[in-house]
């Protein structure tokens, strides 16, 4: 510590000019009074009514305290958290991916929250989102939300085609050609590294992105089961203009491109369903939107899909750790579950079943929680982190088959990455 | 020695040979021997390459003009009314005139730290002799080779430990650093092309060989150090790997970098971030205008001179 | 601009420089006047600001990044802080690797191609402007200016836009000029193509530099040369490689040199575009050690894959060195 002090002195004197700190936070740090903490959530996570309300509440009980809140985006969120984490000041509390969790857990980059089990209410949350926060038996975040993915509709074309939603795979493709055929609109807009879609074909068809091999992991993209998940892909993408080589966010599928209309349908989150309406809305229109579960292969199940969701962790390094995780409890409370349930209109499952509220018939989440018991998860392994970052060896993937590769040969290129990078530390 | 005969060598530091004759002439005798065919095809062909040049220059601020409605269609519409709105967008970001202090503060400090300490660098080069004067040329000539970009993690390392993360005034140390070899490199071919005979002269006359400097060399340099200050403007202006893994705080990003996260918030909203990059372009642009008429031959003048 | 552009050639100053305020006789004041390399401390104060910054801010991070290229760093290490030493696996790994020397080849196939192109394209559009006449080289230079003033990122922004899948101009144009396939023609699907488009942002940029300063230099051979070799019967090739090209030699190394060196370190053009993408076919070595850097965490692999590009640009450059060095010793 203080060769590091005596380092910044040094460097300080040479430029002349002292770090600075951008907001008041190092005072903050200083004084027992007015402390800021600062808290890092994705695009599309937090309700804002709701992120406000709960840091009035949060600041009221907590005299000088003032939280800010700092919006992420997903593009290139691993190298920001990564160093984030290596940082003597890094954020209070980070909203993580489930999917990324253990990877940044293993590192030691997060408080280990064991201890806090009961405050928290661990027996209550929802087992299905317990594992993405656990490593090793101990505890480093809290689930805060997990949603999945449902197809979103446009009900006046699906009408005016006469399509009824399907139940299975063989009906959606039928409507699609339908609407294909009777309508000027885009059956599905589908872009072509859609990959957590592409994940349910592949569990629907008993695959899966990687499997255990010994004590090591490898990629298991070059199976039949990965190209008969793909054949389906390219069935589906068929119908849609959308562009091969980029993922829902790029444009963003939900107010980029579903507002300005002609889209029949889509496959998106609630936060994503949301967005869309609100565009619309302010356009000055009216969204007419149905939901039904991504269909299965047959009537009796609908397809998997995977159970995405973020939880909340403090940093190991946090200037504020039990401010922090005062914080958190809050957020991730009951009484505050309950109430983003309601702001995000059930499209987003709080962590507990108590929270939970009943969907409205017709609404995104009454869709949603049919498939919730056939929601699954990416790989558990702290090595999945990599596999996820930029470029993403499942998205290269899905461009090249659908770019006229053969499955087997895109298959071997993307499990060597896979299996590369799964098992790296 | 007067100082009539000193102006004559300043006149003319020309790389290699004394100046043409006027355009006008050359312009009269080209034209007697030239058909007429021969002189419209190098105007066609001018026009054809100056519409290349200019057209996505053109398209960028054309589209950053254009309603909404009429940026995103398959067939582009090249006359409509011009509004606003775009900017408006553009500039409704928080923060945003934090960014171009940001990006301004960075960006003048580096470019003037770095002539000074150039200025005093070149002439020791050019005009003293000294042990390891070579080696300095050949450490200058290297470190214009430096990856930047892919020194962005060590960088990052660095500034953590010494806790300047977040910080304007590293990143403005950074990029001085980062244009300082160009600067020597053109400051070093400017100050030789001032004829040494001026300066001993000044001395001669009476002046401490730092007045003879400021009196005498540093006015001849006055296009030199536009040029060299523009190139300095340009790479400094242009820099966003480093302060993207250095500065996390909103209130520490410059506009590169509010430019590509615009980008990826604003998604397909091609009019609002065609308004973002005409913003982002139009200070260099303005600045180009304005010295390039010293800049252009000064650098070959300066440079040539290696 | 023929003006502008003669007139920046030469720095002219306005007023004669002053002399001393008391002004003496010459031959008084020599003594002190008549050395002109003085030696002693006063060199070394000079350059010692210049050298302090490139130690401490070019010198030090080049020495800690060899030390990286030697340590394994990743997420794990970077956020628990640990020094790991594996010698030279990031080395052994990254020459192993097939990929890696794809990317060297690619890299240095785009450079030649790039430097090629500009070189060639700015020699003959300097040529151009002076044949031209005033008016018109007032307008290809403006042009030029504008091209040559849009920084990097703004400049693959556009770019981006012109060559956009759904509503980019270019696709446009193609259909209008009566090619088929236009309709969403991506740009950018191959990394070949990627490359290209890359290559016409980067020479569209470039060419200006060389165009400009191509014409200044012309702007300073006499024009009795040409007369001279004209009467000898010499064609126009000819006037170009014996009486051009021998007197802007120095400046067609100078430029040469640096082009090579802004291309080979091409970045922010091929990041904005297609992130090197896709499947990584148009990464060049800095984008490559920039993915596995930054994108992947691999820290450790990437600053091997940095020393690496050092060492070979300074070979490849080493013959410019000399040549240099060689000047400089004339000097």
């Amino acid at each position: 510590m203080r060769r590091k002090l005596i380092a910044a002195i040094g460097v300080a004197a040479m430029m002349g000019v002292a770090a600075c700190g951008s907001d008041g936070g190092e005072d903050a740090q200083s004084g027992d009074g007015d402390k800021t903490l600062t808290v890092w959530v994705m695009d599309g996570s937090a309700p804002e009514e709701w992120v406000t309300e709960l840091n009035k509440e949060f600041e009221a009980a907590h005299e000088g305290v003032t939280v800010e809140i700092q919006t992420q985006q997903w593009n290139g969120i691993q190298e920001k958290v990564t160093t984030a984490l290596s940082e003597d000041a890094p954020p209070d509390v980070l909203e993580l991916g489930n999917t990324q969790t253990a990877g940044y857990a293993v590192t030691g980059g997060l408080a280990d929250l064991t201890d806090m089990k009961d405050e928290l209410g661990y027996d209550t949350w929802n087992e299905g989102m317990l594992p993405s926060a656990e490593l090793d038996g101990q505890l480093y975040a809290a689930p805060w939300w997990a949603a999945n993915r449902v197809v979103i509709y446009d009900k006046s074309i699906f009408a005016d085609a006469g399509v009824e939603p399907p139940t299975t795979r063989e009906e959606w493709v039928e409507g699609l050609q339908k609407i294909e055929d009777e309508t000027d609109a885009q059956p599905i807009y589908l872009p072509g590294q859609s990959w957590y879609v592409y994940s349910g074909f592949l569990w629907d068809e008993g695959g899966d992105l990687a499997v255990e091999d010994g004590d090591q992991w490898k990629g298991a993209l070059a199976t039949p089961e990965g190209a008969a998940a793909m054949n389906f892909y390219e069935e589906l993408q068929s119908f849609s203009t959308a562009p091969k080589d980029t993922d829902e966010a790029t444009p963003q599928q939900s107010t980029d491109i579903v507002p300005k209309g002609d889209v029949a349908s889509w496959i998106g989150l609630g936060w994503e369903a949301n967005g869309a309406i609100a565009a619309i809305e302010e356009a000055g229109g009216e969204a007419d939107f149905g939901y039904f579960p991504v269909p299965g292969k047959t009537a009796e199940q609908p397809g998997h899909v995977f159970f995405g969701g973020s939880n909340l962790a403090v940093p190991e390094r946090s200037q504020n750790k039990e401010l922090a995780q005062e914080w958190l409890k809050l957020a991730t409370s009951e009484e505050w579950m309950k109430k983003y349930a309601e702001a995000t209109g059930g499209a987003a499952l709080p962590n507990s079943q108590a929270a939970q509220i009943t969907p409205e018939p017709g609404s995104f989440a009454e869709a949603m929680v049919q498939s919730a018991d056939v929601g699954r998860l990416t790989p558990i392994t702290p090595g999945w982190a990599n596999v996820e970052t930029d470029p993403n060896p499942v998205k290269q993937y899905m461009t090249n088959v659908l770019n006229g590769t053969d499955p087997k040969k895109a298959g071997d290129d993307a499990d060597e990455a896979i299996t590369e990078r799964i098992n790296q530390g | 020695m007067s100082n009539t005969t000193l102006a004559g060598p300043a006149g003319a530091p020309n790389a290699v040979a004394p100046r043409p004759p006027s355009a006008p002439d050359r312009a009269a005798t080209r034209a007697r021997r030239r058909k007429t065919l021969g002189r419209i095809w190098p105007n066609l062909l001018a026009l054809a390459l100056a519409a290349f040049f200019v057209f996505p220059v053109y398209w960028m601020f054309s589209t950053s003009f254009k309603p909404a409605a009429q940026v995103l269609t398959k067939t582009p519409t090249f006359f409509f009314t011009p509004t606003f709105e775009h900017y408006g967008t553009a500039t409704e970001v928080e923060l945003f005139w934090t960014f171009v202090r940001n990006s301004l503060t960075a960006t003048v400090g580096a470019v003037l730290i770095a002539l000074v300490v150039a200025l005093a660098a070149s002439f020791a080069i050019v005009r003293m002799k000294f042990k390891g004067r070579k080696g300095l040329v050949l450490a200058v000539m290297m470190a214009q080779l430096a990856p930047w970009e892919v020194m962005v993690i060590v960088m990052y390392l660095i500034a953590r430990d010494a806790q300047v993360l977040n910080s304007i005034g590293f990143l403005t140390l950074i990029y001085f650093v980062m244009v300082l070899p160009f600067t020597i490199w053109t400051l070093r071919g400017f100050i030789a092309a001032v004829p040494k005979e001026l300066e001993e002269a000044a001395m001669i006359d009476g002046c401490s060989r730092t007045q003879a400097f400021f009196r005498v060399i540093f006015p001849l340099l006055a296009p030199g150090l536009m040029s060299t200050s523009l190139f300095g403007f340009i790479t400094a202006w242009n820099e966003f790997a480093m302060v993207l893994v250095l500065n996390k705080e909103p209130e520490a990003y410059t506009l590169p970098l509010w430019l590509t996260q615009f980008q990826s918030a604003f998604g397909n909203d091609w009019g609002a971030t065609m308004a973002a990059s005409s913003l982002f372009a139009i200070p260099v642009l303005l600045l180009f205008l304005f010295l390039q008429r010293r800049a252009v031959g000064g650098l070959s003048a300066g440079a040539v001179k290696g | 601009m023929t003006v502008q552009t003669t007139e920046g050639a030469t720095p002219v100053t306005k007023e004669p420089p002053p002399s001393g305020p008391d002004s003496r006789p010459p031959g008084e004041a020599a003594p002190r006047g008549r050395r002109s390399l003085p030696s002693g401390w006063l060199p070394y104060l000079l350059i010692a600001p210049a050298v302090l910054a490139l130690t401490v801010f070019l010198g030090y991070p080049l020495v800690r990044n060899v030390l990286v290229s030697f340590q394994q760093l990743g997420r794990m290490e970077m956020i628990s802080r640990a020094t790991v030493w594996t010698g030279f696996d990031n080395y052994v790994e990254l020459l192993r690797d097939d990929a890696f020397w794809a990317v060297v080849v690619r890299t240095f196939v785009f450079m030649a191609v790039n430097v090629a192109l500009i070189m060639l394209g700015g020699t003959l559009i300097g040529l151009l402007l002076n044949r031209l006449g005033k008016a018109m080289r007032l307008v290809l230079s403006l042009a030029l200016v504008m091209a040559w003033a849009m920084p990097i990122v703004a400049s693959a922004t556009v770019f981006r836009w012109l060559f956009d899948t759904q509503f980019g101009v270019v696709n446009w144009v193609m259909r209008s000029l009566g090619f088929a396939g236009y309709e969403q023609h991506n740009w950018f699907q191959t990394g070949f193509s990627t490359l290209a488009i890359v290559t016409l942002l980067i020479v569209w940029a470039s060419v200006p530099f060389v165009a400009l300063n191509m014409y200044a230099g012309l702007t300073t051979i006499s024009g009795e040369l040409y007369e001279a070799a004209r009467m000898d019967g010499a064609t126009n090739y000819r006037i170009f490689r014996s009486v051009v090209f021998p007197l802007l030699k120095p400046f067609f190394l100078i430029t040469t040199f640096l082009e090579i060196i802004w291309v080979f370190k091409a970045f922010a053009q091929i990041y904005a575009l297609n992130q090197g993408g896709p499947n990584r076919e148009s990464e060049t070595l800095p984008v490559f050690a920039y993915v596995e850097g930054m994108s992947q965490m691999q820290f450790g692999v990437a600053a091997a894959a940095s020393v690496l590009t050092i060492l070979i640009l300074i070979v490849a450059m080493s013959f410019y060195f000399r040549l240099i060095l060689k000047q400089e010793d004339e000097q």
